[in-house]
């Protein structure tokens, strides 16, 4: 459940005249120069104006079905620490070799798990690219795997793909080790 | 302007630096500027805020010499504090708070002991006083006969990663001074102005079970779901009119550019490589830039929308991630290095389509974000340095860079 908070910026600035104008002397030489102007450290003066909640009701539900729920997500959480995170190289989404055995494992599981049971594959980068370029990368991860994991039986029904890019870090670190803990794409098993 | 920019880019030093020092090549022909502060009410560091706001500005006019300490003197005073008799110009203003506690600000800009413009301004909150410096900055440009800077007074959109797969998006000043969020909570990624009138933006919204792009009416908090796709769904590009959009979506797991029409709520596939093709921007009204890797690495491409031929922009730089089009110039972000973690790793570069030239905008950290504003004569950026992250205004014309040190989180995505 999301909260949405909103507000819209209206600045009013008052515009009086201006008067004649006078060109001066402007040097066009080639230079790039910069001119830093320090910034006050609590810049961000964001005001929330309207929030947006919405309701949570409780709702009664009963013994029986708790029981049941809870069973269904303990063996969820389970299945789905068995499944091997498959890693990748620098703006690659190929399987690299090392990874075959992983993939081959998780196939496996996959196969072995209840077939009502989706698989969410979730591809992730590392914070060296922009944008859309590393959503799209990320994705491209996560379609290898799924082809990977139907090639080796794998119903491709149950296998849905989302992107992260950078957005999703297992390893915050500036380090070649960290970034490469984070080109990757998880498992998440779905209802 | 389009060949003020080509004159530049026959003239301009490749390899320029960032470092400060360079200003003393130029700052001798330009006329000097001081700036006294005759304000009477607000605090002190109130007031030094609002100094170094205008300080930033009227060096980014880039058509001053101007002095950095502050002056304090009485507005009506008849001749300018001792230390600015040298000054070819003194900017004088009074801050005061009025009866409805509103901010105003009287300003006079003097010449050689005349006063030659005068204005007066104001602003119902005071936390948004950077607007009233981008206001004056704008008047005085334009007393001075500058080049037309409508883009200082543009907000920038953006959106930062606060935790793990949670983003909040905030509407700016083009200096990241002034913050608003306007959408918190969850994680919605990707915005993009979908107005001229930056009154309404789109953007990706992750907690669906699918990505789903919104369009978000800022002014009346609306929010309506405009189409949802597996893997990704982004909006790239919003053609002036906003009529048209470029999307990146992967219906079938493979990201492609679809052209939609918003009237006709109906998209159209524009490409079909069965590697990545995302980032479309619109170049005039038949052509798209785009960014893929069909070679093997990130590059810059165009094609026509009609047409199924695709051309290669760019022949320089190792990943070519991100571009920004205006006109038939194209900003890209670009990898020089060959080492693929070493530091000063991504600068970025200006093409146009109607030479073989390519200028470097930057030369130092990682740059990244490259926006360009809507009249094209400015570019917004962002660069991180030495753990230091800063937004960049590049003035084209002027061949100068100012960057504004800030502190947020992660940034994700921006528009201007």
């Amino acid at each position: 459940m999301k909260k949405t908070i909103f507000s819209s910026v209206a600045v009013a600035i008052l515009l009086l005249s201006g008067c004649s104008s006078k060109q001066p002397a402007v040097d066009q030489k080639s230079t790039e120069t910069t001119v830093q102007q320090e910034q006050n450290s609590n810049a961000g003066e964001a005001q929330e104006v309207a929030t947006e909640e919405v309701s949570s009701d409780m709702q009664e539900v009963g013994s029986e079905n708790v029981a049941k729920s809870q069973t269904n997500e303990m063996s969820m959480e389970e299945l789905q620490s068995k499944f091997k995170t498959i890693h990748f190289d620098f703006d690659k989404y190929n399987i690299r070799p090392d990874q075959q055995p992983l993939l081959e494992e998780d196939a496996k599981i996959a196969k072995e798990a209840p077939a009502e049971l989706k698989i969410r594959l979730e591809g992730n980068c590392d914070e060296w690219g922009s944008d859309e370029y590393n959503f799209a990368l990320g994705l491209k991860r996560a379609k290898s795997v799924k082809q990977g994991l139907v090639a080796h039986g794998v119903d491709t029904k149950r296998l849905t793909l989302i992107s992260y890019g950078e957005s999703n870090p297992v390893c915050t670190e500036h380090t070649k080790e960290c970034w490469a803990k984070n080109r990757r794409v998880d498992f998440k098993v779905l209802p | 302007m389009k060949k003020i920019i080509l004159y530049i880019l026959l003239v301009a030093t490749l390899f320029a630096t960032d470092l400060t020092i360079e200003v003393k090549k130029s700052v001798t022909t330009l006329p000097s500027l001081a700036i006294e502060d005759a304000s009477i009410t607000y605090s002190d560091s109130f007031k030094m805020r609002f100094f170094k706001a205008l300080f930033a500005d009227m060096n980014v006019l880039s058509l001053f010499n101007v002095d950095k300490h502050r002056r304090l003197t009485y507005f009506k005073a008849t001749d300018v504090v001792v230390e600015n008799k040298d000054k070819d110009y003194v900017l004088r203003y009074k801050m005061f708070e009025d009866d409805a506690g509103k901010l105003n600000v009287e300003v006079k800009l003097i010449e050689h002991a005349n006063t030659v413009f005068r204005k007066n301004y104001k602003i119902s909150k005071k936390s948004a006083y950077v607007f009233l410096a981008h206001a004056i900055a704008y008047d005085v440009n334009k007393y001075m006969g500058g080049e037309d800077i409508g883009w200082i007074k543009r907000r920038v959109v953006f959106a930062k990663v606060v935790a793990p797969l949670k983003s909040e998006i905030v509407v700016s000043d083009y200096t990241l001074t002034y913050q608003h969020t306007i959408l918190k909570g969850g994680f919605n990624i990707f915005p993009k102005w979908a107005t001229s009138r930056q009154d309404a933006i789109y953007f990706t919204s992750m907690d669906g079970k699918k990505p789903t792009l919104k369009y978000f009416d800022i002014r009346r908090g609306k929010i309506t779901p405009v189409a949802s796709s597996e893997g990704m769904i982004v909006c790239s590009d919003v053609r002036d009119d906003g009529k048209k959009l470029l999307v990146t979506m992967a219906p079938d797991s493979q990201p492609d550019i679809y052209l939609y029409d918003t009237a006709k709520r109906s998209f159209r596939r524009l490409t079909t490589f069965s590697g990545i093709d995302v980032g479309g921007q619109f170049l005039g009204t038949d052509k798209i830039v785009f960014i893929s890797d069909r070679l093997g690495y990130p590059n810059i491409f165009m094609k026509a929308i009609e047409g199924s031929s695709v051309e290669q922009l760019v022949y320089y730089g190792k990943t070519n991630s991100a571009c920004s089009v205006h006109g038939n110039y194209i900003v890209y972000k670009a990898r020089e290095s060959s080492n693929i973690f070493s530091k000063n790793t991504f600068n970025l570069h200006l093409i146009s389509l109607n030479s073989d030239f390519i200028r470097r905008l930057t030369a130092t950290g990682i740059n990244e974000f490259p926006r360009f504003s809507k009249d094209g004569k400015a570019i917004l950026f962002i660069k991180n340095y030495k753990n230091q992250s800063a937004i960049g205004v590049i003035r084209l014309t002027y061949n100068k860079n100012y960057l504004f040190p800030v502190k947020h989180g992660r940034i994700q995505s921006l528009d201007w």
